[in-house]
């Protein structure tokens, strides 16, 4: 009777579980995201409630989607959420990880991918400059360096962005705080250097022109050599224009369910691994075109590969959990079918129906973070060449010779720091607010 | 026993329920380890303190006749966290005002609202009550500061050093005529089990 209705409690949970997961709707949302955008899929998340378990992950879209919509204040409470629930959620919870145990991963609460803890300093910082406050944005990037210190491990580069050192180097450039720009700058150099990924031109010129600015004539040289340029800072009635460009989304989470029939027993035993399925995410760039010179964005966060990479580190981890779970929900039926078929059975469908994978993850995230950067006369306008967008020239709206863009595949819109006086004739583009 | 059950579950949900206490706003109460209001306190007090018993005052006043007018500038905030750097700063004020010693005037953001009034005052305002334009009283120092931090973190345990520095400049030659400096250094270790 004990182990019927223990069953029963079992299969109940899990067709809530499976009934009530905004998880799964969230992932459904995004996967449509590159077809329906940023709006609609915003409007489609709003309407849910989701458990607290899964709050995290519901605001960390949230936010990012707030983010491609020019939303700054908004994305920005969501982000500073989801920031807040995984700092939190980084002690082991004693009653998740029994729930975890025995019933499935998605029981715990959502805690982020090393990526996903670097990653939102990176969004909210954008959320930030973007809404002029270059404070707030430094702020971000000082935290974001305390947790890529937190995750560093000797044999390994989770957690270790490049994205989140560039974004430094380049608020600490905009703050003319010129030694720290070059030492997040070498340290986003490293990374990519680690990862065998090429050197984006941007990050190029941002060590070229600070090396030699700052005097390290050896370390100049080399970089000069390696890139095979000089470095070209912007004299008195020049400027520089820094682009952030958001492609793409990155991929979905799926489950693999391998379940075995043990005939001898009567009993089916399942264990269901989260996969990412094979990339087919083809890179676009964004030019960004002065009088002279024309840059297009080179990539700097592969996030496909990140994503991939952060669930290959935790995969030992996931497969020892479903092999205990596997064991102790085949020890359960076995002790139901002692009792009688009846309970057996419905056991057996209670254990196999509530084993799910955690297939969860920050899933609105860009396929790839890129950047790039030109020197312009300070009187020329520039265009973002494939989303056909004119912006004034520097000396019109900003006073430190310096602007920075903010373009998403995902929308037409493209957003500007400083504040540029107002919208362009075609009315299309968006100051930030 | 169901009486147990019973008790033992709205014992539960009690637990779960919000609470909330009145509690003295000068009372420390620490939860995250991040800066927080009797940071906020300690800094303005010890700043106040500082900048009261200092001879530059005297020395304005001596030189002038005049009690000194003071404007704040930018007080940066370069810290690890997002410090709303205008709580301590206002708490300055009121307690340099206060102290009938230092004249303040309105920062570059609030004139602004101050000047629309008046040039308002000038088309709607009835003569005799205008406020008329070009009477404003020059600040003789500006104050300026940042807040920076230094995190040296290992796992679950961070040690959060503080350091605040405000500045006096005096407008008429650049003379930095107060330098105040206050430090808070603080040991967090995050918990690293949760229910």
């Amino acid at each position: 009777m004990m182990l019927q209705s223990l069953a029963l409690t079992l299969l109940c949970s899990a067709i809530l579980v499976l009934q009530g997961c905004s998880a799964w709707q969230v992932n459904q949302a995004a996967a449509s995201l590159a077809v329906a955008g940023p709006q609609a899929t915003l409007d489609r998340l709003q309407p849910l409630v989701p458990a607290n378990r899964d709050l995290a992950q519901y605001k960390l879209n949230t936010g990012v989607l707030k983010l491609y919509l020019g939303d700054w204040q908004g994305s920005r409470q969501d982000l500073a959420e989801a920031k807040s629930i995984l700092q939190f959620a980084q002690a082991v919870s004693v009653t998740e990880n029994l729930a975890a145990l025995t019933a499935n991963e998605t029981l715990r609460t959502y805690n982020g991918t090393p990526t996903d803890q670097v990653l939102v300093h990176v969004m909210l910082a954008l959320g930030y400059l973007l809404e002029g406050d270059l404070d707030g944005a430094r702020v971000e990037m000082l935290q974001a360096n305390v947790t890529m210190q937190q995750l560093a491990k000797e044999d390994s580069t989770a957690g270790q962005l490049a994205s989140a050192r560039f974004m430094a180097g380049l608020i600490y450039e905009l703050n003319g705080e010129w030694d720290d720009a070059l030492i997040s700058y070498r340290r986003c150099y490293s990374i990519l250097r680690d990862r065998s990924e090429p050197i984006p031109q941007a990050l190029q010129t941002g060590l070229l022109n600070l090396t030699r600015r700052q005097g390290f004539q050896q370390e100049y040289q080399q970089f000069s050599q390696q890139f095979g340029r000089e470095a070209h800072s912007p004299s008195a009635d020049e400027g520089e224009w820094f682009l952030v460009y958001l492609d793409g989304v990155v991929s979905s989470k799926t489950e693999t369910r391998i379940s075995v029939f043990d005939a001898e027993v009567d009993t089916m035993v399942s264990v269901v691994m989260p996969h990412y399925r094979n990339s087919t995410y083809l890179p676009r760039e964004l030019t960004l075109a002065g009088e002279v010179q024309r840059q297009r964005s080179g990539i700097l966060e592969n996030l496909e590969a990140r994503a991939r990479e952060d669930l290959e580190a935790e995969r030992a981890k996931i497969l020892a959990a479903a092999t205990v779970r596997a064991v102790a929900k085949y020890k359960m039926v076995q002790e139901a079918q002692s009792k009688n078929d009846f309970s057996g059975i419905l056991m057996n469908i209670a254990t196999v129906v509530s084993e799910q994978a955690d297939v969860r993850s920050w899933n609105m995230l860009p396929a790839s973070i890129q950047v790039a950067r030109i020197t312009t006369s300070l009187k020329v306008p520039v265009n973002v060449l494939e989303k056909g967008q004119a912006l004034p020239a520097l000396a019109e709206f900003s006073r430190r010779g310096r602007a920075v863009v903010l373009a998403s595949s995902l929308t037409d819109q493209v957003y500007v720091w400083p504040a540029l006086p107002e919208p362009t004739e075609s009315g299309e583009t968006h100051a930030a607010q | 026993m169901k009486h147990w059950i019973l008790l033992s579950a709205a014992l539960l949900l009690a637990a779960c329920a919000t609470s909330v206490e009145r509690v003295a706003p000068d009372s420390t109460i620490d939860l995250s380890g991040a800066w927080n209001d009797t940071d906020s306190r300690l800094v303005a007090e010890e700043m106040i303190q500082d900048a009261l018993s200092r001879p530059w005052i005297g020395e304005f006043a001596g030189r002038t006749g005049k009690r000194p007018v003071v404007i704040v500038g930018t007080v940066r905030n370069l810290s690890h966290e997002h410090i709303n750097v205008k709580t301590f700063v206002a708490d300055m004020e009121r307690a340099l005002i206060n102290s009938g010693r230092v004249d303040f005037v309105a920062s570059r953001d609030d004139r602004g609202e101050v000047r629309d009034e008046r040039m308002d005052q000038d088309l709607n305002a009835r003569e005799d009550t205008r406020n008329a334009a070009g009477q404003e009283l020059g600040a003789d120092f500006m104050m300026q500061g940042q807040i920076n931090t230094i995190i040296d973190v290992e796992g679950k345990e961070q040690v959060r050093y503080y350091q605040v520095d405000l500045t006096l400049i005096s407008m008429a030659d650049n003379r930095k005529v107060w330098l105040g400096q206050k430090k808070i250094k603080k040991y967090v270790k995050n918990a690293k089990l949760r229910y």
